[in-house]
């Protein structure tokens, strides 16, 4: 084939792009390098400078990398298939950002440049001790990632995507006629970013949820550096602030893209146990755990191996739940369907390589860290060669959890003194583990798809009310444990204080929670529960109890104990956050109501099928139906570019009885051309409850394009007296057959016949209209009188009597468009939501305060240590 | 024995507790054939949908029902009622999971989940 010569290309932007990932793929390996020999030697070493040189490289190339990406997304450089895909030319510029992680290669990026951020803040403000064994880990991580950017082939495999492949050099487009042309480039635009994406959640709610991934790293990295220096305790101190650093922004980003869920996409709710929500949900668990067992040792000490095993499983399940969403091992159970860009094997070797990592430094003798090493080699090349994946991996998994058994119990310090029932360190530890196990359930009911994978089964996903089963016991003991917690004190409490002190709180929430659960679930909903249901509206019950519980007595904590100090109410105020996003989900899930039972009028017919199930409102143009506390009216859609928006009003009942319109609400349809329908909820939010609606089937055509006045093609009815006809717009009863003749004189049959079926029609407003059709028969032959009802669009032909049946047979014909205009609703109440979002809050600012006056009172023990 | 001891033995015994109720409370990816020698049990069924035989849809009826041909992965064709309004895109899905029983000789859905071509990127460029 010629080579054509491309006209208009800036292949110079792939190149820099090119060179700045090769560069900050080299600078990490010998930042690695270099931090590895710097932390080998003494601290004032000439391996330091060089190591700092070298991740400062790799922070440039990273930034770099970005910065050329954005250059090429704002100058709409389409012969980058990158680019093509994910900008147009009539975007927005805030939209420009939202494309820049729209893809996985982008994704990757914001992630590393988090990285590089976190690593730069971290190697300034870090004791000289641990500088060198963090960073060598932070560089090892950046090595992964920046290979993840490389899209180069070693031998058929390819390693990593690159953002800067050109479209031409996309393998599905080699012949594509377009391509032939030098100035392809002249009138090419881009794909877009997909619109379902464009609004401000897809601008904030990446970057928090990035930034909260990447700052689960450095926890991560002070346990690996204190199993590889053997130094269990020193580190925990620094790494203190940045677990809660990690727990703020990564909460922050979880929430919101529960809110983006609620707001913007019809899933029915914050939160619907995808698999992509649990992946961002798991490690935030683990690090809220590893978090609080760290507190215990900074307080008290030990807790030293919870302390290593929870910081470094977060950074793990962050990997983990990155092979999970971006392999396409999740297919069909997932709707955030990311594609497979072929990584799969890339992400798994990552996890299993920092499992190995962490056993091998936990392994404190030469012997058998040799052997383990050599085993797993052994075992590796097995797998390369003789195939059985599956075996070989469950069999190396298996021996790397016998061996960090075996490794704990031999070289890991364990604490001599029992700890004391009645010791804060004791419940908090209950609680962390709590965490881990409610996290680890998660991960094993969301691992099902891979699970399939390895052991060839057909297992279906698990389900919502199963999650929910499981994580109620969980979130009441927790609860249980956030609100006493606290009364203990480190060590050893006096029991009777510790009665004193927490029984007014006991007896509120009984009295309270009694008050309000009873009417919520037992004056009606339990006696129609039947078998389990019962259970899990004791266990909504219970959780209820235990919510008010956990904030009412960090409340009277802060107010007795702290005596209402704000500064050192941290994590009461973030307590009494999470007690009420517990409280705020059960509310709005289990008392959550459908609006849109139906009750059109029309639906007589079929009520007979009796169905429970029914959730969904059919509403014709004009009608109005009532719906909860309100009535409902569709009064048209507009379509503006690929959005159809349906507005419907809803009024209630005023003084006088009348209907006074009380909101209007506009839910959406997409007609997207990228991935088909998608339906975007709209919602009305008062104080105590939000009315959530979106539109389950409706017609996207342009209502303005119909315009017919012809008729459609007529139905034939064969009837009685007293029988009904249904048209689209009213109901027709044939009300009375009248006609000219006597019997007589019908049978003698000599002259003309005239027979008049008298039809009342009765449209939606109760209006009623006549027609009279006639039947004509003269010297054997029917010349039918038609009868055309010009307010309804309809028109009747009465045509064929069936003497021996008794039954006339009439058509009717309907006007093209009398066939009304209509959608069909979907509509929640979910009450007290706006409970869950407060709680959001409140956790984030407790947490803020705490992580504040954590850092308050280091400096003041540093400037003290200083001037003595 | 110690109270942490304790503590790992209640995590041992939820870990199997997990285990052994997911293995036995979850349903099963099957097909028509299955389904139909239980007709009491829940199952999730894979196929295509039959685009040759119209979907029957009537809100004014019911707009919580509709009625299509499923063809499963082993060729096996049933009339499917799922309860349910019809989903948007429904003749574009490449793959559709139904979640439900057999009744008679029809298969009755509670619920659907489909895949779709093109969801977020394809990598397919259009121009």
């Amino acid at each position: 084939m010629e080579k054509v010569t491309y006209i208009g290309e800036h292949l110079w932007l792939g190149n820099l792009g090119n060179a700045f990932v090769v560069l900050s793929l080299i600078s990490a390996l010998a930042s690695t390098v270099a931090y590895f020999f710097y932390s080998k030697e003494t601290l004032t070493s000439e391996w330091k400078k060089f190591a700092g040189w070298c991740f400062t490289m790799h922070s440039f190339a990273v930034i770099g990398i970005a910065g050329t990406l954005f250059y090429g997304l704002f100058n709409h450089f389409y012969e980058y298939a990158y680019i093509h895909q994910h900008s147009n030319n009539s975007m927005p510029l805030q939209y420009i950002m939202s494309c820049f992680w729209e893809g996985q290669e982008g994704s990757f990026l914001l992630w590393t440049f988090w990285n590089v951020v976190l690593g730069n803040i971290l190697r300034k403000t870090i004791d000289a001790k641990w500088e060198a064994p963090t960073m060598v880990m932070f560089s090892l991580v950046q090595i992964f990632l920046a290979s993840m950017l490389l899209g180069v082939f070693i031998g058929d495999y390819k390693l990593g995507t690159n953002p800067f492949m050109l479209l031409r050099e996309n393998p599905e487009l080699a012949n594509a006629p377009f391509l032939q042309m030098p100035n392809y480039l002249a009138k090419l635009d881009g794909r877009g970013l997909n619109p379902l994406l464009m609004n401000y959640w897809m601008t904030i709610h990446p970057p928090t949820l990035f930034l909260g991934f990447a700052s689960t790293l450095v926890p991560f990295t002070f346990a690996i550096s204190g199993l590889w220096k053997r130094d269990f305790t020193s580190w925990q101190k620094p790494a203190l602030t940045w677990a809660f650093f990690s727990i703020a922004i990564l909460g922050t980003g979880i929430l919101m893209g529960g809110a983006w869920a609620y707001e913007a996409l019809s899933f029915n709710g914050f939160w619907a146990w995808d698999p992509v929500e649990n992946s961002s949900l798991v490690p935030w668990l683990v690090m809220v755990g590893a978090g609080h067992v760290m507190i215990i040792n900074k307080n008290k000490g030990g807790s030293l191996f919870m302390t290593h095993l929870l910081s470094i499983a977060s950074f793990m399940l962050v990997l983990y739940s990155t092979f999970l969403t971006r392999s396409g091992v999740l297919g069909t159970s997932s709707v955030h369907a990311f594609t497979d860009l072929g990584m799969q094997g890339q992400l798994v070797i990552y996890v299993l390589t920092f499992i190995f990592l962490c056993v091998i430094l936990l392994i404190h003798d030469k012997l058998l860290r040799v052997s383990y090493i050599m085993l797993s080699l052994v075992m590796l090349a097995f797998g390369v060669i003789y195939g059985h994946k599956t075996v070989v991996l469950l069999s190396w998994i298996g021996i790397s959890f016998v061996t960090t058994i075996y490794a704990y119990i031999k070289f890991f310090p364990k604490e001599e003194e029992e700890e004391s029932l009645y010791s804060r360190e004791f419940w908090m530890f209950v609680g962390s583990l709590v965490f881990l196990l409610s996290a680890l359930v998660i991960t094993y009911f969301t691992s099902i798809p891979v699970m399939n994978k390895l052991f060839n089964t057909e297992k279906a996903p698990i389900k919502i009310a199963d999650y929910n089963m499981w994580m109620i016991p969980f979130s009441i003991i927790i609860l249980i444990l956030v609100g006493i917690t606290q009364f203990f004190k480190y060590k050893k409490t006096d029991g009777n204080v510790f009665f004193k002190h927490i029984r007014i709180s006991i007896l509120l929430s009984i009295v309270f929670g009694l008050a309000c659960v009873i009417p919520l679930y037992f004056l009606r909903d339990y006696e129609a529960a039947k078998g389990n249901e019962k259970w899990t509206l004791i266990s909504y019950a219970i959780l209820f109890i235990v919510g008010l519980f956990a904030v009412f007595a960090n409340f009277e904590y802060w107010l007795r104990i702290l005596k209402g100090k704000i500064r050192h109410a941290g994590s009461s105020i973030a307590h009494i956050g999470f007690a009420f996003i517990l409280l705020g989900a059960l509310i709005s899930t289990s008392k959550r109501q459908t609006l849109s039972v139906n009750t059109s009028n029309k639906n007589v017919e079929s009520l007979g099928k009796s169905f429970s199930a029914q959730k969904s409102l059919l509403l014709t143009l004009g009608d109005t139906l009532p719906m909860g506390n309100y009535m409902v009216t569709y009064t048209g859609r507009e379509r503006k570019g690929i959005d159809v928006y349906y507005n419907t009003d809803y009024f209630t009942k005023g003084k006088n009885g009348q209907l006074e319109k009380a909101f209007s609400l506009t839910p959406m349809i997409q007609d997207n051309p990228r991935m088909g329908t998608a339906s975007n909820p709209d919602t009305k939010h008062f104080l105590s409850n939000d009315i959530y609606t979106h539109i389950a089937y409706g017609l996207l055509s342009d209502p303005k394009e119909i315009k017919n006045d012809a008729y459609k093609e007529p139905t034939n009815f064969v009837g009685h007296i007293g029988d009904t006809i249904f048209a689209d717009n009213a109901i027709i009863l044939i009300e009375n057959i009248t006609t000219n003749v006597n019997e007589e004189q019908f049978a003698k049959n000599d002259s003309l016949l005239e027979v008049t079926a008298v039809l009342k029609a009765t449209d939606v407003n109760g209006k009623v209209f006549y027609a009279k059709p006639k039947y004509i028969l003269k010297e054997n032959a029917v010349l039918p009188d038609n009868a055309e009802l010009n307010e309804l669009g309809l028109k009747f032909i009465f045509w064929k009597i069936n003497p021996n049946e008794g039954s006339i047979e009439i058509q009717m014909s309907e006007k093209v468009n009398n066939s009304k205009d209509f959608i069909v609703l979907e509509a929640y109440m979910f009450p007290f939501i706006n409970v869950l979002w407060l709680g959001c809050l409140i956790m984030v600012i407790g947490t803020v305060i705490a992580i504040l006056e954590r850092r308050r009172v280091n400096k003041i023990v540093k400037d003290s240590s200083t001037l003595s | 024995m110690k109270k942490i001891h304790i503590l790992g033995i209640v995590v041992i015994a939820v870990a199997i507790g997990v285990i052994f109720t997911s293995l036995q409370s979850s349903a099963t990816y099957s097909d028509f054939a299955e389904a139909t020698s239980n007709p009491d049990t829940e199952y999730h069924v894979v196929g295509k949908l039959d685009k040759t035989v119209p979907v029957q849809y009537d809100p004014k009826i019911n707009a919580d029902e509709c009625s299509f041909m499923m063809k499963d992965n082993k060729g096996i064709e049933k009339r499917v009622v799922l309860h349910k309004s019809v989903p948007q895109d429904f003749q574009k899905s490449e793959q559709i999971v139904l979640i439900g029983k057999m009744q008679g000789a029809e298969f009755h859905a509670n619920d659907i989940l489909m895949k779709c071509p093109s969801k977020y990127n394809d990598g397919k460029p259009q121009i």
